[in-house]
C-alpha cells in the first residue's frame, strides 16, 4: 500500500575536494512510499533549485542495481538498511513517517569525497588494471567449448564476478579494506581454467596495488559481505588469500 | 628474501602473521590449561607437574624464547594494523551502525589484545619472575590468589581471553584460506566452544584456589 | 548527396572476407603513430579501445561515468546470440541473418546482418577466452536459451546479467591497455563537439565533469559509441546519464541522422507508478518463454487476479499469435499490450500494464526451476514493487528501451564525415525498424572487436594528413562556442527546472511518437516541441556555476539537445508513410491491424542532413536492396 511520509534528512555537503564539509539539514515532505531513495533526493533536488539553492550532487546512472555507480551510507549502513540492495533499489517504503535519516559519503583515505555525496573511486579501477584481465588479444580465440568448465565451477566464478565495483565493501568495513573488492576478481579470474597460467602474477600485483592505494587491512569483520548489494562472500577472501601465498611461496614471480 | 619481506609487510602477510602467532598461541593455551588442570588434583599433583615441566630443561626456554618471539610478533603487528587501520578512515562517519558482520570479539581485537598484553605481562610477573627459592608453585599460587583483587583481574582477563579468541580462532583459519562450505560453520562454532573452554577452565581456577585453601 | 555505403560486391557469404582482404594495411610500425579518440566505454567503445590498443594504435578512450565498468550495456540482462548451432536445432549463419532482417521489418541492411552473424561466434570465443563466467551445462558446456522469439536456442547468458558480465570482460581488456599505456582512460568527460578539420574528423571537445574545464583532444581518427537516444523520452530503460549529446552534435557538423523515429518499445518492463519516477525497470524478456501474458476479458474488471477464473482471462498473445504465443517480437508484444489497456482492460492502478504468469509454469516446472531461472529477477520485481511473482502475476508495461535509429554509417561504420566512426547503438547499421533480443550485445561487441579494427585500418592506411594539434583554430572555434552555450544556460536563471522540460518533452513524444502514432498526432506534437524548446531557452533554471561539478548543467546541455532532436524523430516519422518494426503509423497497417509496410516506396534508410538552426533538415535516401531474402509481410500467426 502506498503511504506518504515527511522525513526530515541530514545530507553531508561539500563544496569541493578540499573544503571542508558538514551535515545540512532538509525536510522532505509527501515522499511516496513507492519511490526509490534516489528519487526521494531528486525530490528534494528539484525543491532546491527552485528555492535557489545548489541541489545534492550524488553519483548514479542505471537505477537498476547493476552500474554500481551510486551509493551512500544511510544511517551508518552503505546502500541503507536493506540487505543484497542497491540505493537504487532501496524503497522508501522501508522508512516510517517522521524518520531522521543521515546521508553521508563513502568513506576511506583511497577515495576522496569529490562533492557532496560523489566520491573518486578510480583506485578501484586501478586495482583492476594490475592484473584484473586475462592477458588475450582479440581475435584468435579457440572455439568456446574447447574449454570445459564445470557447471559448479563457472557458478563459483559468477558468483564472485557478481560484483560491481559500487565500494560498498570498501565504505561497510571497519578499517576501509578493499579485499572484497579485490578477492571477487581474482576468485573470479583464478577459479576458471582460462585464468590460472597468469594466477600467481595477478595475485601478487593486484593485492600490492591495494596496499598501496591507502585502503586499511582486513580483519575478518565480515561487515563486508553483509553490506555488499551483491552478496559476495568473504570465501573469495579466503581463496585470494590462498592464491596470495601460493603465489609468494610457491611460485617463481617475485 | 626481499620476496619474503615484500610478502610478509604486505596486508594478507600481516594477517598471515596474525594468525599464525595467534593459532600458536591457541595451541599454547591448551596445553596451558591442560596443564593447570592439575591444580583440581591437589597440592601436590600441581607441584609434580610443575617440577616435570622444568626438568624439561632446555626445551622450555626453547619454547619460552619462542613465545616470545611469536608474542612481540603478534603485538606488533597488530599495533601496526591497528594504526593503518585507523588512518585508513581520516573522516569518520557521524553514525556508524553494523550490517550484522562484526561480533562484539572481532570489534575489540585491538583493545582487548592491549588488555592481554598488560594482563601477561602482570601475569608474569607473579608467576614467573618471582624468587621460588624455598616455596613451592603451588604455595605462590594460592598466595597470590588469596588476594580479592588478583582474583577479580584474573577472572576478568580470562573473559578476556576468551572474547579474543572468539574471534581470533575462526579469524585465523579464514585468514589462512581455510575457508570451506562444509567446514567453516564447523570451526567457527569449534571456536566460540573452544573460547569458552578456555574462559571457563582458566578463569575457574582463581574461584578454586581461594575457595579451597 | 549520394550515400555510398560502400558495400562489397559478391556472394553475400563472402563479402566480408572480401573486404578485409582488399582494405589497406596499416604497417605495425607505423600503428603508434596514430592517435585514435573513442568516446564511450560500452560494449562498443570498450571492445574498441582495446583492440586497437592491442594492434599497437594510440588510443584516448572516454567515458561519462566515473569508471568505464559502468557503461550501460551493463545492464543487459537476457544474453547474446551466436550461430554457434551448439544444440543442434538447427541454426546457421544464415538463420541468424535472416531471423535478423526479418525481425527488422526488412529495413536493415543485407550484408551488415549478414556480417554480424558471422562474427557471432568470434564474439563468444572472445568472451569465453576473457573469462567471462557463460552458463554451463552439467558436462562443462556452454549452455544455451531460446531468447526473444527465435525458434532456435541460440542465447549465451551469464545468469541474468550477461551484459554486465560481457562488459566487463570488454572493461578488463581495457584495463589491461591502460596498464600497458596504450590507452590513455579519461573519465567523467561529456563529448560536446567533434572537431573537424578539412573534411575530416580530428578531434573532441569534452567537458571536465568534475572541475567543469572544457577541454581539447586531437586525434587521426574518431569514434564514436555513445550509446542510443531512448531518453529522449524522459522516461525509458537506460540510464539516467545515457544521453543523444554526442551523436546530435556530430549530427550538427556533418553526420548524417539515420531512421531516428525507429525507437524500440520492449514490452516486459515494470509499470509506471508515480509522477515522480525517474526511470523504468526493464524485465528480461527471457521472461515470456515461460511466463504467460493475460489481462480479463471484461473492460474494467478490478477484481485481484487470484479471483479472476480461468474461463475469464483473455491470453491475448496466445490466442492471436498460435505459433509464436508469448514468444512474439517485441514491437508486437507492446503493441498489443497498448490496444488492450486502450480498450480499458489493462490492469493495476493506473490501468497501463497487463499480467505475466507464472502460474502454470510453476505448477509444471516447480517453483525451484522457476527460482533457478529467473530467481534474480523475481527478486528485483519485488523490491520495486513489493509483490510476490511467485504468489500473484507479474504486471508488466512496454518502456521505451532501444533507439534502432542513429548516425548513419557506411559498411565500415564510418560516418557521413570521414574519419568519424560510430559503433553500437549510437549508429543505425544492424537492426532496421526493431532489434530482436539479445542482439544488441552482439552488435556492439561485433562493431568493437572484429569490424572497426580492420575498417579504421583500411581508412588511416589510406590517408596521409597533416598533424594538428589542439591549438588548430577548428579546436578553439568550437570551445568557444561550447563555453557560451555554458554561460547562456546558466544566465538564463528562470523557473522551470531542466527536469521539468525534459519529463514534458518525454510526455508529448510518448503519447504521440510512441508505441502508435499518426499524422496529426505528429504534426501536433511537433508544434508542442518548437513551443517548448522556445520556453526552454527563456524559462530554464541552471543553478551552480560551470566551473564545477554540476550535475545541473550537464542535464541541461543534454536536454537542449533533445528538445532539438525530438523534432528531428517527429520529422522523420512524419516522412515515412508506412509501418514499419518500430514504427507504427496508425494510417498504414493490415485490417488485423499489423503494421503495413510499403516496400515500394519506403525501402530506404532516411537519413537527415543538419541544415541549420530552426532550418528543416535535408532527407538523404539510401535504398536498401534485398539480394538474398525474399521481402514478406511478418507474420507470427
Amino acid at each position: 500500500m502506498t503511504k506518504t511520509l515527511n522525513l526530515t534528512l541530514k545530507v553531508w555537503r561539500q563544496k569541493g575536494q578540499n573544503s571542508k564539509g558538514g551535515l545540512e539539514t532538509y525536510h522532505a515532505k509527501n515522499i511516496s512510499s513507492d519511490m526509490s531513495f534516489l528519487e526521494m533526493i531528486d525530490v528534494i533536488n528539484e525543491q532546491l533549485t527552485l528555492d535557489g539553492m545548489e541541489p545534492i550532487a550524488f553519483d548514479h546512472d542505471c537505477r537498476e542495481g547493476i552500474c554500481g555507480m551510486c551509493g551512500t551510507v544511510v544511517n551508518g549502513r552503505p546502500h541503507g538498511p536493506e540487505k543484497g540492495t542497491t540505493l537504487c533499489q532501496l524503497h522508501m517504503r522501508h522508512f516510517s513517517d517522521g524518520d531522521t535519516i543521515v546521508v553521508e559519503p563513502w568513506r576511506s583515505r583511497a577515495f576522496k569525497v569529490i562533492k557532496d555525496l560523489v566520491v573518486d573511486r578510480s583506485s578501484l579501477d586501478k586495482i583492476i588494471q594490475a592484473g584484473g584481465y586475462i592477458s588475450v588479444n582479440t581475435g584468435g580465440a579457440p572455439d568456446s567449448n574447447a574449454i570445459l568448465i564445470p557447471q559448479e565451477i563457472a557458478e563459483k566464478a559468477m558468483d564472485a564476478a557478481a560484483c560491481i565495483g559500487c565500494g560498498a565493501c570498501v565504505a561497510a568495513c571497519p578499517n576501509a579494506s578493499a579485499m572484497l573488492f579485490t578477492s571477487a576478481k581474482i576468485s573470479q579470474l583464478a577459479l576458471l581454467p582460462q585464468g590460472k597460467p597468469e594466477a600467481a602474477k595477478r595475485a601478487m600485483e593486484m593485492v600490492r596495488t591495494m596496499d598501496g592505494l591507502g585502503f586499511g587491512n582486513c580483519t575478518n569483520e565480515r561487515e563486508c559481505e553483509a553490506e555488499c548489494p551483491k552478496e559476495i562472500s568473504i570465501v573469495n577472501i579466503a581463496r585470494m588469500n590462498r592464491e596470495f601465498f601460493k603465489a609468494s611461496f610457491f611460485s617463481e614471480v617475485k | 628474501m626481499n620476496w619474503l619481506i615484500t610478502t610478509i609487510t604486505s596486508s594478507i602477510g600481516k594477517k598471515l602473521l596474525m594468525a599464525i602467532t595467534g593459532l600458536c598461541f591457541c595451541t599454547f593455551l591448551t596445553a596451558h590449561l591442560a596443564g593447570n588442570l592439575t591444580l583440581y588434583a591437589g597440592k601436590e599433583a600441581f607441584n609434580s607437574y610443575a617440577e616435570h615441566l622444568h626438568s624439561l630443561g632446555p626445551l622450555i626456554t626453547v619454547a619460552e624464547t619462542g613465545l616470545l618471539l611469536f608474542g612481540i610478533i603478534h603485538v606488533l603487528t597488530g599495533i601496526v594494523l591497528f594504526y593503518q587501520n585507523f588512518t585508513a578512515r581520516p573522516e569518520k562517519y557521524a553514525v556508524n551502525k553494523s550490517a550484522g558482520g562484526s561480533t562484539l570479539g572481532s570489534s575489540t581485537m585491538p583493545y582487548t589484545g592491549l588488555i592481554l598484553m598488560a594482563f601477561i605481562i602482570l601475569h608474569l610477573i607473579n608467576f614467573h619472575f618471582i624468587d621460588k627459592t624455598g616455596t613451592t608453585i603451588f604455595q605462590i599460587v594460592s598466595d597470590a590468589f588469596s588476594k580479592t583483587a588478583y582474583i577479580i583481574i584474573y577472572v576478568f582477563a580470562m573473559m578476556v581471553v576468551a572474547l579474543h579468541v572468539s574471534h581470533g580462532l575462526w579469524s585465523a583459519f579464514q585468514t589462512l584460506g581455510v575457508n570451506h562450505p562444509k567446514y567453516m560453520p564447523l570451526i567457527r562454532k569449534a571456536g566460540i566452544t573452544f573460547s569458552i573452554l578456555i574462559g571457563i577452565g582458566f578463569g575457574f581456577i582463581p574461584v578454586f584456589i581461594s575457595l579451597t585453601t | 548527396m549520394r550515400l555510398d555505403a560502400k558495400i562489397p560486391g559478391g556472394p553475400l557469404a563472402e563479402k566480408w572476407d572480401r573486404h578485409r582482404f582488399e582494405l589497406k594495411l596499416v604497417n605495425p610500425a607505423n600503428k603508434r603513430k596514430f592517435e585514435i579518440i573513442v568516446v564511450g566505454t560500452g560494449l562498443a567503445g570498450g571492445s574498441a579501445s582495446a583492440s586497437l590498443a592491442e594492434l599497437g594504435y594510440n588510443v584516448k578512450t572516454f567515458c561519462i561515468q566515473d569508471s568505464p565498468r559502468r557503461a550501460h550495456s551493463i545492464a543487459a540482462q537476457g544474453g547474446i546470440n551466436a550461430s554457434k548451432n551448439y544444440q543442434n536445432d538447427g541454426d546457421s549463419d544464415w538463420r541468424l541473418f535472416y531471423d535478423t532482417v526479418k525481425g527488422g521489418d526488412f529495413r536493415s541492411r543485407e550484408a551488415n546482418v549478414y556480417r554480424l552473424a558471422q562474427l557471432s561466434g568470434n564474439i563468444i570465443d572472445q568472451c569465453v577466452a576473457q573469462g567471462v563466467p557463460f552458463a554451463r551445462e552439467y558436462g562443462g558446456q556452454l549452455a544455451n536459451r531460446s531468447f526473444g522469439g527465435a525458434q532456435v536456442s541460440r542465447t549465451f547468458y551469464a545468469r541474468g546479467q550477461t551484459g554486465q558480465q560481457l562488459l566487463l570482460g570488454a572493461y578488463s581488456a581495457l584495463s589491461r591497455q591502460i596498464a600497458a599505456g596504450k590507452v590513455t582512460m579519461y573519465p567523467r568527460r561529456e563529448m560536446l563537439d567533434v572537431v573537424v578539420v578539412d573534411g575530416q574528423a580530428r578531434g573532441i571537445v569534452v567537458r571536465n565533469l568534475v572541475t567543469g574545464e572544457i577541454e581539447k583532444y586531437a586525434a587521426d581518427a574518431v569514434v564514436l559509441a555513445t550509446g542510443g537516444y531512448a531518453n529522449v523520452f524522459f522516461l525509458s530503460t537506460n540510464a539516467m546519464a545515457s544521453n543523444v549529446t554526442a551523436a546530435y552534435r556530430a549530427y550538427k557538423k556533418g553526420a548524417f541522422f539515420a531512421n531516428p523515429c525507429f525507437t524500440q518499445i520492449h514490452p516486459t518492463c515494470i509499470p509506471v507508478h508515480g509522477a515522480y519516477q525517474s526511470k523504468l525497470t526493464l524485465m528480461s524478456e527471457s521472461l515470456r518463454n515461460d511466463g504467460r501474458v493475460w489481462v480479463p476479458k471484461k473492460p474494467g474488471d478490478k477484481r485481484s487476479p487470484s479471483q479472476i477464473p480461468e474461463p475469464e482471462r483473455d491470453y491475448y498473445l496466445e490466442n492471436k499469435y498460435p505459433s509464436f504465443g508469448n514468444l512474439v517480437p517485441r514491437d508486437v508484444a507492446s503493441r498489443n499490450a497498448k490496444e488492450q489497456c486502450d480498450t480499458g482492460k489493462g490492469v493495476g492502478e493506473t490501468g497501463l500494464a497487463v499480467y505475466l504468469d507464472f502460474a502454470d509454469a510453476i505448477k509444471r516446472d516447480g517453483k525451484e526451476v522457476i527460482a533457478k531461472k529467473y530467481g534474480n529477477l523475481f527478486q528485483m520485481y519485488e523490491k520495486i514493487t513489493a509483490d510476490n511473482p511467485y504468489e500473484t502475476p507479474m504486471m508488466i508495461y512496454p518502456a521505451v528501451h532501444y533507439t534502432m535509429g542513429g548516425l548513419w554509417v557506411d559498411y565500415n561504420l564510418m560516418s557521413t564525415i570521414d574519419g568519424l566512426f560510430v559503433l553500437g547503438e549510437a549508429n543505425f547499421s544492424d537492426h532496421g525498424a526493431n532489434r530482436l533480443g539479445a542482439s544488441a550485445l552482439m552488435q556492439g561487441l561485433a562493431d568493437g572487436y572484429f569490424i572497426i579494427p580492420y575498417t579504421i585500418g583500411g581508412y588511416l592506411a589510406g590517408n596521409t594528413k597533416k598533424k594538428i594539434t589542439t591549438e588548430h583554430p577548428a579546436f578553439n572555434e568550437s570551445l568557444a562556442q561550447i563555453d557560451s552555450q555554458v554561460k547562456r544556460l546558466l544566465s538564463i536563471n528562470g523557473k522551470r527546472t531542466v527536469d521539468d522540460f525534459h519529463r514534458q518533452l518525454g510526455n508529448i513524444l510518448w503519447e504521440y511518437c510512441g508505441m502508435s502514432r499518426n499524422d496529426a498526432g505528429l504534426e501536433k506534437a511537433r508544434g508542442l516541441i518548437r513551443d517548448l524548446r522556445g520556453e526552454f531557452w527563456e524559462n530554464v533554471l541552471v543553478p551552480g556555476s560551470g566551473s564545477d561539478f554540476n550535475q545541473s548543467l550537464e542535464r541541461a546541455g543534454r536536454v537542449a539537445d533533445f528538445l532539438e532532436f525530438g523534432e528531428l524523430m517527429i520529422i522523420d516519422a512524419l516522412t515515412r508513410r508506412e509501418s514499419c518494426g518500430g514504427h507504427f503509423n496508425e494510417g498504414h497497417q493490415t485490417e488485423e491491424s499489423e503494421a503495413m509496410r510499403d516496400d515500394e516506396n519506403f525501402c530506404h534508410v532516411s537519413a537527415w542532413e543538419y541544415a541549420g538552426l530552426e532550418k528543416e533538415p535535408l532527407l538523404n535516401k539510401e535504398p536498401l536492396v534485398f539480394e538474398n531474402v525474399k521481402l514478406s509481410q511478418r507474420s507470427y500467426k
